[in-house]
C-alpha cells in the first residue's frame, strides 16, 4: 500500500511538473549543439532565423513585422532565438513572441551561461549585436542581415526561394 | 503489487533524474557560478584603487550590489558591505556593471542601473559611503526624470568633483508627441560637488546617440571630462565619437573617431574605451562591424580628441576579439581584450612605451573555460592590473608584467 501510495504521489509530481512546463510550451532551450540541430532540422527548406532579445529596442519594433511575415509566408520556416544574456526571462520572451504573432513558430531561448561559445557555434564573427537575421536557402547558403531587416528584402528573398522550388 | 512497485520506482527515479537535470542545468545555464551576493557568485566586478593604495571592488551578485576592499593586491578581501538592501532587477545587459570611484578623503561614490519595470526601462541609482565603505546612504535616482536611463559612467576630478554620464530616453517623449521619429538616446550628464552625495540637475550633452553600449569616461584635464560613445551619425551610422567638455557643466563639440560606416539599426551591446595620458594623448579602443572595417580597433589623438590616428586592428579575426579596454599609466599604455578559440576565452594584452606609436606583440595573460566578465584594467599609480571576473575560476587581479 505504501508503495502504491508512493507511486501515485510520484505520478502526481510528474503530472504537476508537466503542467508547470506546459506554461511555456513553445520556448526551447538553445544550448551547445542546438545550432547544428536547427540547421539539420531545416535542411533543404528555406529558413529565416531571427536573433533578438527582450531588452533590445529595435527588436521590439521588428518582431511584430516578422510575425506578419511568418503568417504571410507559410512556405518559409521561421525560427526565433532569444539571444540575450542568460539568465534571461522566459515569461517576458514568450509574452513578446505571443504579442508579435510568433507563438507557433519554432522559438528558442539562449540557455547556456557561456554565450560566447553559443555565438561562436553560430558565427565566430558575431559579437552579440541584435537583432540579427540569417536567411538560409534550400542549398544551405546563409545570408546574414545585421540589425533590423527590411521587410522588402525578406519578401525578395522569400520570393526567390519559393520560385526555385 | 510488484507492478505497482516497479511503477513507483520508475516514477520516483524519473522525478529524481528530472530534479537532478534541473539543478545541474540551472548552474550550467546561468552566467553566475552561484546565487548568493558574494564575490564568488558575481557576474560583473568593477575595480578602483583608493588614494591609499587600497583596492576596492563593486560587484553584482544574487540581485545585490556589494563592495569590499583589499590591501594586499587582491589576495584577501574585507568582509563585504551590501550596498542594496533588497534584491533588485539589476541591469544584466552585457555592457552594464556597477561603477565606483574613491575620492581623496576615502569617500566612495557608486552608481548602477536597474530595470525598473516589465518593459525593461532602466533607472540609474547612486549612493555614497562617507565611512570608508562600512555603510552606504539610501539609494537615490540620479535624475528625477522617469524615462529609461542606462549605461551610467562615473569619473573623479582632481578636486573631488564626481562626474556622471549616462544614456537617457527622455527626449523620445516630446518627439513622439510632435509625431517625429526619435532614434537612440540622449547622452546626459550631471556632476556632484559633495563627493557623490547629491548631483546637479541632469543636462543633455548630445541627443540621438546609440542607446545600448557602455560609455568610456575620464578626465582629460582638471575640470574637463572626456567621453567616448557610439554616436548615431547621418544615415543611422553607429560610429564612435569623442566629446571633451569645456567644464563639468558645458559639453563640447563631438569629433568622429573613425569612419567605420557601421549602418545598423541594432543594439551592438559593445561599447568603447577611453583613457587620457598625463601628456594629454587620448587613447581609444572600440568594436565595429562597419563597411570600412570590422573588428576591434585602437587609435590615439594628440590634439585633445579632435583628430585620431588611423585605426589599428586588434586581435586575431578568427578568434572573435571582443571587449577592448585601454589604460594609460606611468609604466606605459596597456590594452587588453578577450579572444575565444571555440573552447576557452583568453585575455590578450599589449603595451606601448611610446604613447601608442608602437605596441608589443599580443600576449595571453589569463584564460578561462567558462563565461567571463569583460577584462578591465586598473592602476594604483605604480602598477597596472588586469581585473577579471570568471565563472569557473572566480575573481582574478593580475599584475601586468613589465614587457621588454
Amino acid at each position: 500500500m505504501r508503495r502504491r501510495f508512493a507511486g501515485i504521489l510520484g505520478l502526481g509530481i510528474l503530472i504537476a511538473s508537466a503542467a508547470t512546463l506546459g506554461a511555456a510550451p513553445t520556448l526551447k532551450p538553445f544550448e551547445r549543439g542546438t545550432w547544428q540541430g536547427v540547421l539539420k532540422g531545416h535542411a533543404g527548406r528555406p529558413t529565416l532565423v531571427h536573433f533578438w532579445g527582450v531588452t533590445c529596442g529595435p527588436c521590439k519594433v521588428e518582431l511584430p513585422l516578422l510575425g506578419q511575415f511568418a503568417k504571410d509566408h507559410p512556405g518559409i520556416d521561421v525560427v526565433t532565438i532569444s539571444a540575450d544574456l542568460v539568465p534571461n526571462l522566459p515569461a517576458a520572451t514568450q509574452s513578446m513572441l505571443d504579442k508579435a504573432g510568433l507563438s507557433s513558430t519554432e522559438n528558442f531561448i539562449f540557455n547556456d551561461g557561456f554565450v560566447e561559445r553559443l555565438r561562436f557555434e553560430i558565427d565566430p564573427a558575431w559579437q552579440g549585436d541584435i537583432p540579427r537575421t540569417m536567411l538560409i536557402s534550400r542549398d544551405g547558403t546563409i545570408t546574414t542581415i545585421e540589425g533590423s531587416a527590411e521587410m522588402a528584402d525578406l519578401e525578395k528573398w522569400s520570393g526567390q526561394q519559393l520560385a526555385t522550388h | 503489487m510488484l507492478r505497482m512497485s516497479l511503477l513507483a520506482t520508475l516514477v520516483l527515479s524519473l522525478c529524481q533524474d528530472a530534479a537532478h537535470a534541473q539543478m545541474s542545468h540551472h548552474q550550467h545555464a546561468s552566467e553566475a557560478a552561484c546565487e548568493e551576493p558574494t564575490l564568488r557568485c558575481a557576474t560583473k566586478v568593477t575595480p578602483a584603487f583608493g588614494p591609499d593604495g587600497t583596492l576596492w571592488l563593486a560587484w553584482m551578485a544574487g540581485g545585490q550590489v556589494s563592495v569590499a576592499s583589499s590591501s594586499d593586491a587582491g589576495r584577501s578581501f574585507s568582509a563585504p558591505t551590501q550596498v542594496t538592501t533588497k534584491r533588485l532587477n539589476l541591469d544584466w545587459g552585457p555592457d552594464a556593471r556597477p561603477k565606483i570611484v574613491i575620492d581623496r578623503k576615502g569617500g566612495i561614490a557608486l552608481a548602477f542601473s536597474i530595470f525598473r519595470d516589465e518593459a525593461f526601462n532602466g533607472q540609474v541609482l547612486y549612493t555614497r559611503s562617507a565611512d570608508g565603505g562600512k555603510s552606504f546612504a539610501e539609494l537615490k535616482p540620479i535624475t528625477a526624470n522617469n524615462e529609461s536611463q542606462r549605461f551610467e559612467a562615473l569619473a573623479l576630478d582632481q578636486d573631488g568633483t564626481v562626474f556622471a554620464a549616462w544614456l537617457d530616453k527622455r527626449n523620445r517623449v516630446p518627439a513622439k508627441e510632435a509625431g517625429r521619429k526619435y532614434e537612440g538616446a540622449g547622452l546626459f550628464f550631471a556632476s556632484s560637488r559633495d563627493g557623490g552625495a547629491t548631483y546637479a540637475e541632469a543636462k543633455l550633452a548630445r541627443d540621438n546617440t546609440c542607446e545600448c553600449c557602455r560609455l568610456g569616461l575620464t578626465f582629460a584635464a582638471p575640470g574637463r571630462p572626456a567621453v567616448i560613445f557610439r554616436n548615431i551619425f547621418e544615415g543611422g551610422v553607429r560610429d564612435h565619437a569623442v566629446m571633451t567638455f569645456a567644464d563639468v557643466s558645458t559639453p563640447g563639440e563631438i569629433h568622429r573617431v573613425s569612419n567605420d560606416d557601421w549602418q545598423i539599426n541594432a543594439c551592438p551591446h559593445h561599447g568603447p574605451s577611453l583613457t587620457v595620458a598625463p601628456n594629454g594623448t587620448y587613447h581609444v579602443a572600440w568594436y565595429t562591424s562597419g563597411k570600412a572595417r570590422k573588428g576591434l580597433f585602437y587609435a590615439h589623438s594628440r590634439d585633445e580628441g579632435r583628430t585620431f590616428s588611423a585605426p589599428m586592428a586588434l586581435g586575431q579575426p578568427g578568434r572573435n576579439p571582443t571587449r577592448p579596454y585601454v589604460l594609460a599609466s606611468a609604466v606605459g599604455t596597456v590594452m587588453v581584450w578577450k579572444e575565444f578559440d571555440g573552447e576557452k576565452t583568453s585575455v590578450q594584452m599589449m603595451i606601448s612605451r611610446d604613447d601608442g606609436e608602437n605596441w608589443s606583440p599580443p600576449k595571453t595573460i589569463s584564460s578561462t573555460t567558462d563565461t567571463s566578465d569583460h577584462p578591465l584594467l586598473v592602476s594604483n599609480g605604480q602598477q597596472v592590473y588586469l581585473s577579471w571576473m570568471t565563472k569557473a575560476d572566480g575573481y582574478r587581479l593580475t599584475a601586468i608584467e613589465d614587457q621588454p
